[in-house]
């Protein structure tokens, strides 16, 4: 399955309305999400060649679903113009050390926001 | 006569007119859509429409419930929401947690509320820096922040955008809520920087 994309010249009242009305990727859907706040997650340890909004420093590593944004489709296909493969986003807080190590400070934390896709159980 | 030489454009301007006239030829890009796009961002978006939502936000504890619950929804009551800020997150600083927005991907920012970002936000050093060690990168901005104050990085990696929510200076206390955005600096709502106090004018004679 791919994704067409139009080649049509954009005008400058489209151009208008996109910057004012914005691009939404949230996808109004009822897909149950796969965690729930307060749940420990682990960030995949994948490395794909292609497109990924997972950050490389963040795979392997433990954190806590803080929030669940909604669906969202998903750039890591929709950016191959693969399927758009919507699902959850969260906001999942890393503690620093858990990135960084016993150096960092113990009281700072890291936020990232994370697809279904991007994780599993701690 | 003399002839004047006028200094060469740079590499990159030239390569961006290359290209343009190129998309133009092809008829792939409408110079008209360009224009709308480069007027848009040089003379209507720009940090004042953020600094516009956080002096709302300090006169009205409404409006500042209701935008860091639903940051979305709030700044669409403004009419202030647009490309690239279509999904908001707004993050408050207080007296023990100090917010830094970052995106280590590429460089995703609030266009609609702040504006293009400022190169050094798309800069490789701050890009890698801010997440391992926002301490320092942070002091490097004038900003020491001590050991007691929670530092939380806030990676832009999916589709959200965020906007810092800085403290209201103390000494701004009789400020209008035009008189307050005018104290709030672009830096302030990335979390590179605090919130100043207004400063009096200086007296002319002692």
């Amino acid at each position: 399955m791919t994704i067409e994309t139009s080649n049509q010249c954009m005008t400058a009242a489209a151009a208008k309305a996109l910057l004012q009305q914005g691009l939404s990727c949230q996808v109004n859907s009822d897909l149950p999400p796969q965690f729930q706040v307060g749940d420990l997650v682990r960030a995949r340890v994948v490395h794909p060649a292609t497109y990924t909004r997972l950050p490389r420093y963040v795979r392997g590593k433990v954190g806590t679903v803080m929030q669940d944004h909604g669906v969202y489709v998903f750039p890591d296909t929709v950016g191959q113009l693969l399927a758009t493969k919507p699902q959850h986003v969260y906001s999942v807080r890393f503690p620093a050390q858990a990135l960084w190590g016993p150096a960092a400070p113990a009281s700072d934390a890291l936020y990232l926001d994370l697809f279904d896709d991007h994780l599993e159980g701690p | 006569m003399t002839t004047h030489h006028h200094r060469p454009e740079s590499e990159i301007a030239l390569r961006v007119k290359a290209i343009e006239s190129l998309l133009v030829e092809k008829g792939i890009v409408d110079p008209a859509a360009l224009d709308t796009i480069i007027e848009h961002y040089e003379h209507q978006v720009g940090p004042h429409v953020g600094a516009q939502i956080v002096a709302k936000a300090w006169v009205d504890p409404d409006f500042k419930r209701r935008l860091l619950a639903d940051g979305t929804g709030a700044i669409a009551e403004l009419g202030l929401t647009g490309f690239s800020s279509e999904h908001m997150i707004v993050v408050a600083n207080t007296a023990t947690v100090h917010n830094l927005i970052v995106c280590t991907l590429c460089s995703c920012y609030p266009w609609a509320i702040l504006g293009l970002p400022p190169t050094w936000y798309k800069s490789l050093a701050y890009r890698s820096r801010a997440v391992i060690e926002p301490r320092s990168v942070l002091a490097e901005f004038g900003l020491v922040l001590p050991d007691t104050v929670e530092v939380c990085v806030w990676d832009s990696n999916a589709d959200l955008r965020y906007l810092v929510l800085p403290e209201r200076p103390d000494g701004a206390e009789g400020l209008s809520e035009e008189a307050l955005a005018a104290l709030v600096t672009r830096n302030a709502m990335i979390g590179t920087a605090k919130v100043e106090p207004p400063t009096s004018p200086t007296p002319i004679a002692a």
